[in-house]
């Protein structure tokens, strides 16, 4: 069996539907958490330095991010 | 390696509350004044207050208090240890910076904070004075209002860009600033003659029990930069030995809404259901309560709520889950909790930090803002203005933006300072390494061991212990930390801060021989107040010329007003009496098989056993 990658594991999630990759959710997460990956839509490159402090939801026009949870350990 | 060069009258590292102002009155007060703005993150989302804030916890107005009042309430809670000048000007330009936030957010009176009939902002009492001196606030926008003013003036914003030297010239004044940004990795080399401290307090220091790098209370990328860099300058700090140990919503670590509840009739209860202390302003005495109640099995305790009326509760979820940490609905309805049973907000003492707003430790100051090196100031939760919360971050942050504009003014260039191509050698040694250790561990385990050695009430000898274990993650640690890319390269930066702040909290502590602050320094070697250290600070600096720190006690300015200088609280006896344990014959210390062992063997460990693949049976 190959080793899967359980790093994935992510919190912000992105409807990639309504994702419409204008990147205001990259420009003002404060703490870096996410960049735009290779299909143009945001995930958490960093996603242990995540205050969960929802600027990623707020600032998504298109309404594509929620914060399905607060990170595991807190919650 | 590619750096830019610029010039620039004014450098404001840190964008937050109190960088945010300080960078508009700058620009207010010379519109030619070149500003620049340094911050980790954008300047519209970053800081503690990003989100949104719900208060300003210290205010005085018309019709409620007076600057006077804020004197009389600070000079209380810090227990004499304080320049009372600052907080007069604190309670003195309240109001003024109340009307700015109104007209950087667009918003009327009444709207963005309560009126009252007369007309006046309408406080609610929370702090030990009989006066209310509390301002409710819907302050969803007040961030995204002020980077939007910073940027309209013209100030040059850095967004992710945030420092990572401090710069002083040959004559020990101010000059500039050494930065990268954490994306393009592009280097900076900012030459000023005023830099503005405003990166916030060391959020970032104890462990939270969660285990969780950034569940924290205060915002994740305060780590005490700010405190570092002000002391490798020369500048000295006080009160680093008064420890914020938060009363926090536990797990979440959020802040537990104690100044939104209270006001409205909310307060803290044991886990029996009793309230445990006559107030719930987060001073030391209330800790030390909270302390009290975890000691002798009445934790955890409760923010009570369940008995305010409906619309009560409903504006409470309205407010606490629609500012500041916006996420706490979520996270009660994960757990199903609901604010209509008694015990729904559990709350736990995590993580100690050290920050001014909250609680006293910081750069020294004075009401200008100045701080002991020339050009150099600082404001916010990294300036030593004890208890001054997100007011003192507007006020002093406006009159630090106006001093370092006069300042820079009147000051010549920046003289010669040290060669930046050493300083840039060192700070992107963590990206050349290889297999060093990861950023993450190594910040753990700093953040641990202050956690396990200063978490009040203080032993002597685990502070020692904590020396010994600062000295060797200096060493050994710091120096061997590999990173993959430039934002993890500011963590190199973050966990040297967070080391050197641990030092200067745990020398400050071994320095302030009593107890002082409820828990915020509770010294079980000092168990009590000692008169000796009324109005007296810590003063830590850096000796230049050895490099050593060194700490010095020193009274604090002239009182101007006559008000108590403590709270209504004692200390406890800590005689336990456990008995005293069963003794059985004494062995000997000679062990002849031992020694026997060690002849034959010396110090190999015999392979006499080895496992075998399958099931076979022994041969």
């Amino acid at each position: 069996m190959e080793r899967t990658d359980c790093g994935k594991y992510e919190w912000v999630v992105v409807d990639k539907d309504k994702c419409v990759s204008c990147g205001y959710c990259v420009e003002y997460c404060p703490r870096d958490v996410l960049r735009m990956g290779e299909d143009n839509h945001p995930y958490m490159a960093y996603r242990d330095d995540c205050w969960y402090c929802d600027a990623c939801r707020f600032v998504c026009k298109a309404e594509a991010i929620t914060l399905e949870t607060v990170p595991y350990l807190i919650r | 390696m590619s750096v830019t060069r610029m010039e620039a009258d004014v450098i404001v590292l840190g964008g937050g509350s109190a960088g945010t102002f300080a960078a508009i009155k700058a620009k207010e007060t010379n519109p030619d004044c070149r500003v620049v703005v340094l911050d980790k993150g954008p300047i519209e989302t970053s800081g503690a207050i990003g989100r949104g804030m719900d208060a300003l916890n210290i205010v005085s107005v018309p019709g409620y208090g007076s600057p006077e009042d804020v004197v009389e309430a600070l000079t209380k809670v810090t227990e004499g240890v304080i320049d009372q000048e600052c907080a007069y000007v604190l309670g003195r330009d309240s109001l003024p910076i109340i009307k700015d936030l109104e007209k950087y957010t667009d918003r009327k009176p009444g709207d963005l904070f309560p009126l009252d009939s007369d007309g006046n902002y309408k406080c609610s009492f929370l702090h030990p004075t009989k006066k209310a001196l509390y301002l409710a606030m819907d302050g969803e926008d007040i961030k995204r209002g002020l980077a939007r003013e910073v940027r309209r003036l013209g100030c040059t914003v850095l967004d992710r860009t945030p420092a990572c030297r401090l710069l002083t010239d040959e004559n020990g004044k101010t000059a500039g600033v050494l930065a990268f940004n954490l994306r393009t990795g592009n280097y900076y080399e900012i030459k000023a003659p005023s830099v503005i401290l405003t990166a916030g307090c060391v959020g970032k220091f104890g462990m939270p029990r969660d285990g969780y790098l950034s569940g924290i209370y205060e915002f994740p990328g305060n780590t005490g930069d700010a405190f570092s860099m002000a002391y490798h300058a020369g500048a000295e700090l006080v009160n680093m030995e008064c420890f914020q140990t938060n009363l926090l919503m536990k797990d979440f670590n959020g802040p537990a809404c104690g100044y939104v509840v209270i006001p409205r009739g909310g307060y803290g209860v044991n886990a029996l259901g009793q309230k445990y202390w006559s107030h719930g302003y987060w001073s030391g005495d209330m800790f030390l309560a909270v302390w009290r109640e975890f000691t002798e099995g009445r934790g955890p305790v409760y923010l009570k709520l369940d008995h305010l009326p409906e619309p009560t509760l409903k504006g409470l979820e309205k407010i606490l889950w629609g500012t500041e940490r916006t996420v706490r609905g979520q996270f009660h309805k994960q757990r199903d909790e609901d604010y209509h049973c008694w015990d729904s907000v559990e709350q736990g003492m995590e993580e100690i930090t050290l920050c001014s707003g909250h609680s006293n430790s910081g750069i020294l100051v004075n009401k200008d803002t100045e701080t002991t090196v020339p050009g150099l100031f600082a404001a916010g939760d990294c300036a030593a203005v004890p208890q001054q919360y997100l007011t003192g971050a507007f006020v002093f942050g406006a009159i630090a933006g106006r001093m370092a504009a006069e300042y820079a003014a009147k000051a010549g260039k920046p003289g010669k300072t040290v060669d930046p191509e050493t300083a840039w050698k060192d700070i992107v040694k963590p990206l050349n390494a290889t297999n060093g250790l990861p950023i993450e561990q190594v910040e753990m385990k700093i953040r641990t061991k202050i956690s396990q050695y200063l978490t009040p009430p203080k032993s002597d000898p685990l502070m020692n212990k904590m020396l010994w274990w600062v000295d060797r993650i200096r060493r050994e640690d710091l120096p061997a930390i590999n990173v993959c890319d430039y934002h993890d390269l500011i963590r190199a930066t973050e966990v040297a801060s967070i080391t050197d702040c641990a030092e200067m909290a745990t020398r400050a502590s071994l320095f302030r021989t009593e107890s002082r602050w409820g828990l915020s320094h509770f010294r079980l070697a000092y168990p009590k107040r000692d008169p000796n250290w009324d109005r007296k600070q810590v003063v830590v600096k850096k000796n230049t010329s050895t490099g050593e720190m060194e700490c010095e006690a020193r009274t604090v300015p002239d009182f101007k007003w006559d008000y108590p200088e403590r709270l209504e609280y004692e200390y406890p006896q800590m005689n336990m009496d456990i008995g005293t344990g069963f003794v059985h014959p004494q062995n000997d210390f000679v062990d002849p098989w031992m020694e026997e062992k060690y002849d034959r063997e010396g110090m190999e460990i015999p392979k006499r056993l080895f496992p075998k693949k399958g099931n076979k049976k022994e041969a």
